[in-house]
């Protein structure tokens, strides 16, 4: 199921399957609506961060509606897109726009699965950022429901339409460096603060944020600016850290070029420590850098692989193949095979990448990112290269790596039963699978 | 001297470690008597925000050590003074880092034996020059690793030696430090002036360092995280945590040390680290890597290891990797064990063949006596150890891997990490 190819064939397989010949914008809600050569309507959710980006990238289509909590937000995307209808809150515009063929969702991670899960039930494609939710049981979910209302879905992990993935799979396959058994990455994020505790202190929200939306099924809490725009990512309840921040991109593409299956056990520890007499257990931020070590079992005649992930400025060990005069990056990552090392895309050392070949194009191109989804959710193409069942798994495998970085957790082998989704030698592990919702809100 | 049978010994830094060392050691030794302390601080400070029921200052000492002698100790403020007026025979310093080896020189050249607190000095060129004099000097030296002394320690050295695990090519340890200890990492120096306490000298504090306005951020407690002062995490626990590795493999000087940290500046040691330090082979001993992690971060647990068993004890830990299999132990080399325990339990364990120790303090005031051996951490030791620990916060300075030329005491890749083995002292100081 993790093979992009049987995939593909799958998608297509099923689009034959389908009821139509000229398929409709949107299969299932509204057959015969749109032909595949209209404009898909597209309401864009969370118009700060990542949402205008996105929906530049989606102005083929008719931008059908902007909704935002943050009112300037809301009127950024207005100004932008005039004809576009203004909303504060997603359920509304649901509620009240029918004619909806797609969404974009771009709001802090918090929401994702919720807003995502509601866009799914209403048969609409959906592209979300990534990571597709915050926490493993939403990922689950919302792979499910994907599934099952069959429509086009893609999560924004750009790197997963790339050629350079691509060829990185070539180039595996092809026995460049023998058999992977081990990978190292490391990244300097979090470029926002983590590692801090809750003020002590609240504000009153500002005017222009609804505040009561911005939190949706997280916990109520009293307004404080340190918690928003952006430097969300840091707080356990409204973000997912750094490994969710690009984690979605480093798994989505490891299970594609090493066709990975879920991991066996996740093991890390953290700046932000819990143990000896004086205890410092904080799950209000996520730690300024963590080590998460992921073992990935066997599949058919290749090793296990271990990964080991650095975060907050922390790197590994250079390999001996690296060259003395080569300075590691902010970030990065290291394949090492029983035949060699790979350094981010190039074999170490250098002089052995010149003499390499390149084995020939085995995987056919992408459209493009957002051209993928946008061909799918027309009923075209060959669907897309971070759907959402393999965004889950990706998000799923980032997001078990957070849970083995909370305080108690730390430095103890936890192990993944993936099917039955929880570990299964440590009952407080489970505890943070699924999260609570605030009162009035359900997946 | 009063009592000819009695060692007189002075107290310098009668902070949270020199009353502990009072309460817990000084006072208990029948042979000991405690005639001076000396602090900056000449009245009573209280901990709360760090230790709720300890307490330091030079009149919390002094009463201490008054009632239990019930007569009058003498107090000091400044340790110049105190070498001047009295006639001792032995010092005992738990002063900050940064004041440890000009207080030590010191007492060296009056032939005052030294018990002094980890890490030995505040820098490498400090622990070379201090390691020296004592040995001319021929005084009875202790570093205060207590982890030394312990049966621990010599059980591994004791395995290791007996080949229990072959060849030992890896060490990972760790330390969990700083934790809630004491703020460390990205600090900034503060801008806003704060009175300086009643009763604290704040020039004598800062010593040899370079001047800066007195901040509680420094004093009492928290300089360890501040590189004119402390030595980090890695100054405070390193010296406890290697010691066993240093001791059983013999490592001596490394070749080099590369780093990675979480942010690290100009005024302070990361919240976290990770060294890499390579030592060469010594004879038919092969060369060992050692990774130290602390600020939280540990290395993966091994294969060998029980599920759900804990790696090491709360303050941190060590993993020695040999040919033929693995020891665990905790800080100052506590329970070590040969994982998985099946291993440990099928063990025919050597005899003890090191001589056990009467107590790391203990140790040092029968030498200073003449009735013992030379205490087991006498700066012979002790300075190596702590230059191995310290070339770290040199590599982490540079932010760069570093080769060392151990005996011209010099980093040979890379000038400007050369600065940070030594240090200029402020004007009125030197070594």
């Amino acid at each position: 199921m993790l093979d992009f190819i049987s995939r593909r064939k799958f998608i297509k397989s099923s689009s034959a399957f389908g009821l139509f010949s000229i398929l409709p914008a949107c299969v299932l809600v509204k057959p015969g609506r749109a032909a595949p050569s209209d404009k898909l309507n597209i309401a864009a959710i969370g118009y700060g961060g990542k949402g205008p980006s996105n929906i530049k990238r989606m102005e083929s289509e008719n931008i059908f509606a902007i909704c935002d909590v943050d009112s300037n937000h809301l009127a950024n995307g207005l100004k932008a897109y005039p004809s576009a209808k203004g909303y504060s809150d997603y359920r509304k515009l649901f509620d009240e726009e029918k004619s909806i063929d797609a969404v974009m969702i771009a709001t802090p991670d918090n929401s994702h699965a919720v807003i995502t899960m509601a866009a799914l039930e209403r048969g609409k494609a959906v592209y979300c950022e990534k990571p597709l939710t915050h926490d493993v049981y939403e990922a689950r979910k919302v792979a499910l429901a994907a599934k099952k209302a069959g429509v086009a879905t893609q999560m924004g992990n750009q790197g997963m339409a790339s050629e350079k993935l691509r060829i990185m799979r070539e180039i595996f396959e092809d026995g460049a460096i023998g058999d992977v058994h081990e990978v190292v990455y490391w990244t300097d994020r979090p470029v926002w603060p983590q590692g801090m505790l809750k003020p002590e202190k609240s504000e009153l929200p500002p005017p222009y944020l609804n505040w009561n939306l911005w939190q949706g099924p997280a916990m109520d809490r009293p307004y404080h600016p340190s918690y928003l725009h952006f430097v969300w990512r840091g707080w356990q309840d409204f973000g997912t850290g750094t490994m969710g921040d690009i984690g979605g991109h480093l798994f989505g593409s490891l299970f594609y070029i090493l066709g990975l299956r879920p991991p066996e056990y996740v093991e890390g520890t953290s700046s932000h420590f819990s143990s000896g007499w004086r205890a410092v257990a904080n799950t209000d931020s996520y730690p300024r850098a963590s080590v998460v070590r992921w073992h990935f079992p066997a599949v058919g005649n290749k090793p296990a692989i271990k990964l080991t992930w650095y975060d907050g400025g922390l790197k590994p060990e250079r390999p001996e193949l690296l060259e003395a005069s080569r300075k590691l990056g902010s970030s990065g990552i290291f394949y090492i095979g029983d035949k060699g090392v790979i350094y981010n895309t190039r074999l170490l050392p250098e002089k052995r990448m010149k003499r390499y070949k390149l084995p020939a194009e085995k995987y056919s191109r992408s459209a493009g990112h957002y051209e993928e989804w946008l061909i799918a959710a027309k009923g075209q193409g060959d669907g897309c290269g971070s759907d959402f069942e393999k965004a889950g798994l990706a998000t799923e495998a980032a997001l078990l790596g957070n849970i083995a970085i909370k305080p108690g957790l730390e430095g103890e082998r936890l192990y993944w039963d993936h099917e039955n989704m929880k570990f299964t030698n440590n009952d407080s592990a489970n505890g943070y699978v699924q999260r609570q919702y605030r009162q009035g809100w359900t997946l | 001297m009063a009592d000819n049978k009695k060692l007189n010994v002075a107290c310098i830094g009668i902070g949270v470690r020199g009353v502990g060392l009072l309460k817990n050691d000084l006072l208990n030794i029948d042979d000991v008597n405690v005639v001076a302390l000396c602090d900056v601080n000449t009245g009573s400070r209280d901990y709360p925000k760090y230790i709720s029921d300890r307490w330091g200052g030079l009149d919390a000492g002094i009463a201490m050590v008054n009632e239990k002698y019930g007569r009058l100790c003498k107090g000091y403020q400044d340790y110049r003074k105190m070498f001047e007026a009295e006639d001792i025979d032995a010092v005992v310093i738990a002063t900050p880092d940064h004041s440890h080896a000009v207080i030590t020189m010191a007492a060296i050249r009056k032939g005052v034996h030294v018990y002094c607190e980890k890490p030995l000095t505040h820098n490498v060129f400090e622990a070379r020059k201090i390691t020296e004099a004592a040995k001319v000097a021929g005084v009875v030296t202790q570093m205060g690793n207590q982890g030394h002394s312990s049966e621990g320690i010599r059980l591994i050295c004791e395995w290791i030696a007996d080949g229990a695990i072959g060849d030992v090519t890896e060490v990972e340890a760790w330390a969990d430090r700083p934790a809630d200890y004491w703020p460390q990492g990205g600090l900034k120096r503060p801008e806003e002036k704060t009175e300086v306490p009643a009763n604290l000298d704040w020039d004598l504090w800062i010593g040899p360092a370079a001047y800066r306005p007195y901040n509680g951020c420094y004093e009492p407690h928290d300089w360890r995280g501040w590189w004119d002062f402390g030595t980090g995490s890695l100054g405070d626990m390193g010296c406890h945590v290697l010691d066993p590795v240093v001791w059983a493999l013999d490592l001596g000087s490394p070749v080099s040390v590369d780093v990675s940290s979480t942010e690290v500046n100009s005024e302070g040691p990361p919240l976290a680290l990770i060294l890499t330090y390579d030592f060469a082979a010594r004879g038919d001993k092969p060369a060992v890597r050692l990774t130290w992690y602390d600020g939280g971060l540990m290395p993966a647990s091994p294969d060998d290891l029980e599920l759900g068993r804990r790696m090491g004890d709360s303050n941190g830990g060590v993993i020695i990797v040999g040919s033929k299999g693995k020891i665990m132990c905790g800080c100052y080399g506590s329970s070590p064990r040969l994982i998985p325990e099946s291993k440990m339990k099928d063990y025919k364990k050597p005899s003890k063949t090191i001589p056990r120790s009467v107590g790391h303090m203990q140790e040092w005031v029968d030498a200073c006596l003449g009735k013992g051996n030379k205490p087991g951490s006498n700066f012979d030791y002790a300075g190596p150890l702590t230059e191995i620990v310290l070339l770290g916060n040199v590599a982490l300075r540079a932010g760069k891997k570093i080769y060392f030329d151990a005996e011209n005491i010099k980093v040979t890749n890379c000038e400007q990490a050369n600065q940070y083995l030594s240090r200029a002292y402020q004007k009125g100081w030197s070594l």
